[in-house]
């Protein structure tokens, strides 16, 4: 039985990152052998169990306390975790899968440039349409604080599993909250990000759990292996004065 | 109180003792007591409030994928159903039930809990209905036993007749009066008014957006029909040439704002400040005159009535006369009930044309609570 257990994205860019990040500090990562491949060990680590999750499981599972150390993306673990602060602390920006969370309208909303200019939209449409202006997102918990911070009230949140950017074109919704990196996917659907829509600039988050067991032995062996991948930074010490002692 | 309050036989007994008072009062001044279903269409409070309620409301979907909620409130399922029911005007209805409410980051609030209440529909004397409505909370906390309370008084009416006094382009006169609610907000807006930077820009002919409409045919519309967006785009192109307050009325108003106090002294304030200013409010100053003296009528200590300028609610759909009742419980101050006008909800549920509508609602545990009953 591992005393600590780390989980990184189990396939994509974000996985390759991973891998070329512990291959720099010198971390040799092993896949254990069996059907699927869902588990991992490190060279010289044998009290660490690496485990290959989907970033989104990642996020999950960390505020659930099953892990007690991930990798995912910073919008993921801010979508998780807003109402929870205490349940998770962000350790290291890695560097990688940088991707901001936006809001976009289409290209044809002339007149719409700002925030400011959206909240007149979503009130004067509610007036004339009789109904409220729809958002479609997978980001509802940051949708939501963005839009109050911008004093918006008058609109609602279409979730979407998926393909975010046709909504509009679509007619599901009016408005998107969706996750970008070059913002050419927004442009081939006739969509821009408003000028003070940028959400959060993300990217790829080693973050550790605060619910999950963290007894002696994985403390021991969490201090052993950030102390490895980062020797520069006193990851450890920043996690510790975190957890109860 | 626990976040899934349990009501044992004395609670229950005693809640029901004081339900039977509160709706006995109301009874007597011709409200009829109804009863809509616990289990909502999701839509009407989904589509009709904003998503500060949303967040706040618990929802379901049926076996059959239908998105349900449990009513948040009792108001918005009684006004929809007297616009579906096409019942004449006015209407006088009570209620006394459970709402539920999700409490985000607070996990020892109560997500359910009793409101009693009355709603006042259609009433053409607005003063007539504001002076009813007031009367009746007051009264309510009289039949239950209840003597030492306190008001919270305020008017969105009183700023939006400011806002309307103001040489403001149309678009940021309804900004500002629908953002009132915001603490801090307004304030910002007004001092950027005055004293900040102008609007974007925008080309200012009719020609000018079409062509630009054009060569983004290829774009969604997104709900919105092109002449929508020419026209705000004129507007907005409009307003970024006349966009201006003069700092002294964006202070002043800023200023005025922050008045709270017991009522008279703080109206006094009020109206010193509007004449600097050389705004007359009178219309709106007088009905708040014509509160206190119901207030004053019924015996409630001038001095336990805070005017408050700044005093929205946290509710989306107040448009006028706002109040709230405060006590003490065992841990400190308390608020029983509220109320106020919201003029605009029949019509935002289907009503073909203006409606009035005022009312209040207790928040019947807490009223026990404070009388020593829980």
């Amino acid at each position: 039985m591992a005393a600590l257990t780390l989980a990184i994205p189990s396939k994509g860019r974000l996985k390759d990152n991973c891998d070329a990040w512990f291959a720099s500090a010198g971390v040799a990562m092993e896949q254990t052998a069996g059907a699927r491949g869902y588990r991992a060990s490190f060279a010289g680590f044998s009290d660490v169990e690496v485990m290959l999750l989907s970033a989104s499981e990642i996020a999950s599972s960390l505020l659930a306390g099953d892990i007690h150390l991930g990798i995912t993306g910073e919008d993921l673990l801010r979508e998780e975790a807003p109402e929870l602060g205490g349940r998770m602390q962000l350790l290291k920006g890695l560097g990688f899968g940088f991707a901001d969370v936006v809001v976009a309208v289409s290209q044809y909303w002339v007149d719409v440039a700002t925030m400011a200019d959206l909240d007149d939209v979503c009130a004067a449409y509610a007036q004339t349409h009789r109904r409220r202006l729809r958002v479609a997102t997978k980001y509802a918990q940051l949708t939501r604080s963005f839009f109050a911070q911008a004093r918006i009230t008058d609109y609602r949140i279409v979730p979407s599993a998926g393909a975010t950017e046709g909504a509009p074109a679509a007619g599901t919704a009016e408005v998107i909250v969706d996750i970008t990196t070059t913002g050419a996917t927004l442009k081939d659907n006739g969509l821009k990000v408003l000028d003070d829509g940028v959400i959060l600039k993300s990217q790829a988050q080693l973050a550790a759990s605060l619910g999950a067991d963290w007894n002696v032995q994985a403390k021991a062996a969490c201090r052993r292996l950030l102390d490895k991948l980062d020797p520069a930074n006193p990851l450890y010490t920043v996690l510790a004065a975190q957890l109860p002692s | 109180m626990a976040a899934f309050p349990y009501y044992d036989t004395a609670a229950m007994q005693a809640l029901n003792a004081q339900a039977t008072a509160l709706l006995d009062l109301f009874a007597t001044r011709g409200y009829v007591r109804e009863e809509p279903a616990v289990l909502q269409p999701a839509e009407i409070f989904l589509n009709r409030s904003g998503e500060e309620i949303r967040r706040r409301t618990f929802t379901l979907t049926d076996p059959s994928g239908r998105d349900l909620a449990l009513r948040p409130d009792l108001t918005i399922p009684i006004c929809r159903q007297a616009v579906l029911s096409g019942r004449g005007f006015p209407a006088r209805i009570a209620y006394n039930g459970l709402v539920f409410r999700h409490q985000p980051g607070e996990p020892n609030r109560p997500t359910q809990f009793f409101q009693a209440g009355v709603e006042l529909l259609g009433l053409q004397d607005a003063v007539a209905g504001e002076t009813e409505i007031l009367s009746l909370a007051v009264e309510a906390l009289g039949v239950c036993g209840l003597k030492d309370f306190s008001l919270r008084i305020g008017d969105l009416a009183l700023f939006g007749a400011l806002v309307d006094a103001l040489a403001l382009p149309p678009q940021w006169r309804s900004r500002l009066k629908r953002h009132f609610w915001r603490a801090g907000y307004v304030e910002s807006l007004l001092y950027w008014l005055g004293h900040g930077d102008g609007a974007a820009k925008l080309p200012g002919s009719r020609a000018q957006i079409e062509a630009l409409l054009d060569a983004r045919a290829d774009a969604p519309a997104a709900g919105r029909t092109r002449e929508e967006i020419v026209a705000r785009a004129l507007d907005r192109a409009a307003e970024a040439a006349s966009l201006r307050l003069d700092g002294k009325v964006a202070d002043a108003i800023a200023e005025l704002l922050d008045i709270s106090g017991p009522a008279q002294e703080a109206l006094a304030k009020v109206r010193a400040l509007l004449k600097t200013v050389s705004i007359d409010l009178g219309p709106q100053l007088a009905a708040m005159e014509v509160r206190l003296a119901t207030l004053k009528s019924l015996g409630v200590d001038p001095a336990k009535v805070q005017f408050t300028a700044h005093f929205g609610r946290n509710m989306e759909y107040y448009t006028g006369f706002v109040f709230e009742l405060w006590a003490r419980d065992k841990e400190g101050p308390v608020q029983i009930a509220g109320g106020g006008r919201y003029d605009s909800m029949m019509e935002m549920l289907g009503a073909k044309k203006p409606v009035s509508a005022i009312g209040c609602a207790l928040r019947t545990e807490r009223l026990l609570a404070a009388r020593g009953g829980i």
